[in-house]
């Protein structure tokens, strides 16, 4: 820093956004963890900007993520509510073996399972925003489910950001052990009493599947209005294992979210809904990777977006079939229902698919609501901001009945809520 | 009989993409009366009844169209919805995602006001179910969403019964239904009828009209109603077709 006056806004970023003090975390933890990060540090610090040019980043401006994050103070600095575990689930309900903890203190006190997992799947390789997680997450769960054991109720993580301008970097971990069930609602919220302020979040999930395990993740993003807000997810299902993801993205000025499978192992399935609904001047980028690296593995995709405004939304599917993966199956589809002019829906499938033995689709569909099917609901007497409300909560249902049912009315509520005023 | 006509409808033109369809209908529909309208395929008939309804793609150019001495023409679909009008489609749309019981406790809802009771709905909808022989796992289907011609066709007499209107258009509701289905289906029709309803039955078969008696039959040949009666009428053309209401027509006219 050459003059006092330059300070910049945020003690852990100079004022070209580089990392320059990681003092509140590399303070913490073991000395394993502390290497992790100052690797994943220097790479986000030395790595050019992802090019613009690659389907990822083709509608979503990286420099934005750069100017948020280091003109929003640090959270950490200014005291954040953490992460929380937000769930009936009695002691009783609670298996033996299991482990529901903050991955902080999981770091030092479940080392064993921990450190084979944590950056596994998302590290500086994966993305420099990936990098600037894995140098700055403070805000951590660690889930793991013992071989053979279930719970019966989803588990609710819920991360509150509290505080007007502050940057939050969550993180969990989900390791389930063969012939487990797990079920999880992760949960990204804004505050309510200053919906307005700006922040930057920048999330990272790392979920391990093993033998014959089945897991439900559903991810609600519900940040407020003017969140710019990353977020990476990336899952590997061993043999057998199966795995539904739910996701539902309503908040956000910027919104870039990464989902990814892994299929690798034998017979592994997974099945993705996703569901975006913008509006206003929200930009929701996503992102789903399905990757077959063994054979007999299958895996769906049915992502839905809803526009209205001047609301934009890019998705990009990438169906990779590795040339071992034999006899697999992948399936991708994304339908965008856009309420009026001006809103703007993106759509690109990739397909890299490296053998022959595949059964493989992928489709695409823009359009607006379909006036015969709103006359119908009309003609029942329903008026025609309602007709719309149903047939939009109609499309959305495809994806809802995926989500716990404990959570599904206020996700409808929350969709209602985003037409009203049409 | 009151002479208030139920429906009464005048000289009434529709349009389908800039294409007169309906050339000048006049019909008056008195409580407790049940008509029908036969004609072949092509001739108008569901142009005349998604036109009264309101449909979007159809124009009403030209006449007059009441419901109880209320001006349809003014009211947009939902309105004329609840203002007593019902139209069984001949081709009723799916509705991907809602379900049966969802829909109709949204009609219902739009009809009793956002804060009305809606506590006897379960009730009467299984009972309405039952009536139809309608199995009680439609109510979790999808609205018509992959529904058999026969299934779609009870459905639409379901919401029917449910919404209790007071004037029914029953556009080809006959079609797609094999013998057993007619029936039931006809049965709810006639639960319909009474003193204050009046119905509307279009149709190119006369085999409804074995189950469902109307006092009056029309035919409409190229959108007008070239002749009425009684329901013998339905049986002479169930017998010899329509060829010979168009000679009559042309001679008559002289052409
Ligand atoms: N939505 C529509 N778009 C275009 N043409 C239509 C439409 N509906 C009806 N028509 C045309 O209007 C004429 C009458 O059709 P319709 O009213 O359906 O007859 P009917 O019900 O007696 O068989 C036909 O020539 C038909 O092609
Ligand atoms: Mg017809």
């Amino acid at each position: 820093m050459a003059k006092k006056d330059a300070k910049p806004m945020n003690d852990k970023f100079d004022n070209n956004g580089l990392i320059s003090d990681l003092s509140n975390v590399l303070k913490q933890g073991p000395e394993w963890l502390l290497e992790k990060r100052r690797v994943s540090r220097d790479s986000f610090n030395n790595s050019p900007l992802p090019p613009r040019g690659l389907h990822l980043w083709r509608y979503t401006d990286p420099q934005k993520f750069i100017n948020v994050s280091s003109t929003a103070t640090d959270s950490a600095t200014v005291g954040k509510q953490p992460s929380q575990i937000n769930s009936d689930l009695s002691e009783s309900d609670i298996p033996k073996g299991v482990i529901i903890s903050s991955l902080s203190d999981a770091v030092e006190n479940h080392r064993d399972i921990v450190e084979p997992h944590l950056y596994q799947l998302i590290n500086s390789d994966t993305g420099k925003f990936e990098a600037q997680n894995g140098a700055l997450w403070d805000n951590g769960l660690f889930i793991f489910v013992p071989s053979g054991v279930t719970i019966n109720k989803p588990l609710h993580f819920q991360h509150v950001s509290s505080n007007a301008g502050s940057n939050n970097y969550p993180r969990l971990l989900i390791v389930v052990g063969d012939n487990a069930e797990l079920s999880v609602i992760d949960e990204h919220l804004g505050a309510e009493n200053n919906s307005d302020a700006p922040y930057y979040s920048n999330g990272a999930v790392e979920i391990f599947g093993y033998e014959n395990s089945s897991v439900r993740y559903a991810n609600l993003q519900e940040h407020s209005a003017k969140v710019h807000t990353f977020f990476t997810h990336r899952a590997r299902l061993g043999r057998g294992a199966n795995m539904l993801t739910a996701t539902m993205s309503l908040g956000g000025l910027l919104s870039k979210q990464n989902y990814g499978v892994i299929l690798d192992g034998d017979g592994a399935e997974s099945n993705m809904y996703g569901l975006a609904f913008g509006s206003g001047h929200q930009h929701l980028d996503c992102h789903t990777l399905q990757h077959h690296r063994s054979s007999q593995t299958n895996s769906n995709i049915d992502f839905k977006v809803v526009l209205r405004d001047r609301a934009e939304s890019a998705y990009t599917g990438l169906i990779r079939i590795e040339k071992e993966a034999r006899n697999c199956e992948a399936y991708q589809i994304n339908r965008n229902l856009l309420l009026n002019k001006g809103a703007r829906a993106e759509t690109i499938p990739e397909l890299e698919i490296l053998n022959e033995d595949v059964r493989c689709s992928h489709g695409a569909t823009t359009g607006q609501i379909d006036p015969m099917e709103r006359f119908y609901l009309e003609a029942r007497g329903i008026d025609p901001s309602e007709a719309v409300r149903i047939i939009v909560a109609g499309f959305a249902e495809s994806t809802l009945r995926h989500i716990p049912a404990e959570f599904r009315q206020g996700l409808q509520d929350a969709v209602a809520q985003k037409l009203k005023a049409m | 009989m009151n002479p208030k006509p139920l429906l009464d409808i005048e000289d009434i033109h529709v349009e389908v993409e800039g294409k007169e369809i309906v050339r000048g209908i006049t019909l008056k529909i008195f409580p407790g009366e049940t008509h029908a309208i036969m004609g072949r395929n092509g001739s108008g008939k569901s142009s005349l009844s998604n036109a009264l309804m309101g449909h979007p793609s159809y124009q009403i150019t030209h006449g007059k169209a009441s419901l109880n001495g209320q001006n349809l023409l003014d009211l947009s679909a939902d309105k004329r919805s609840r203002a007593g009008l019902f139209l069984a489609f001949q081709y009723p749309m799916a509705i991907p995602g809602v379900t049966v019981a969802n829909f109709l406790r949204a009609a219902i809802k739009a009809r009793r006001g956002p804060e009305a009771d809606m506590s006897d709905f379960r009730k009467l909808f299984k009972k309405e179910m039952d009536a139809l022989a309608i199995d009680h796992s439609f109510a979790t289907r999808y609205l018509n969403d992959g529904f058999s011609g026969g299934e779609k066709k009870r459905v639409e007499i379901l919401q029917m019964a449910m919404l209790q209107p007071t004037m029914a258009l029953l556009d080809e509701t006959d079609s797609g239904l094999d013998i057993d289905a007619l029936k039931t289906v006809s049965e709810g029709i006639n639960r319909f009828r009474s003193d204050d309803t009046g119905v509307l039955m279009v149709t190119h078969y006369q085999r409804l009209l074995n189950y469902v008696k109307p006092q009056h039959v029309h035919v409409m040949i190229n959108g007008r109603l070239v002749k009425s009666g009684g329901p013998e009428l339905a049986l002479k053309l169930e017998e010899r077709g329509y060829d010979w209401v168009e000679e009559e027509l042309s001679r008559s006219t002289g052409a």
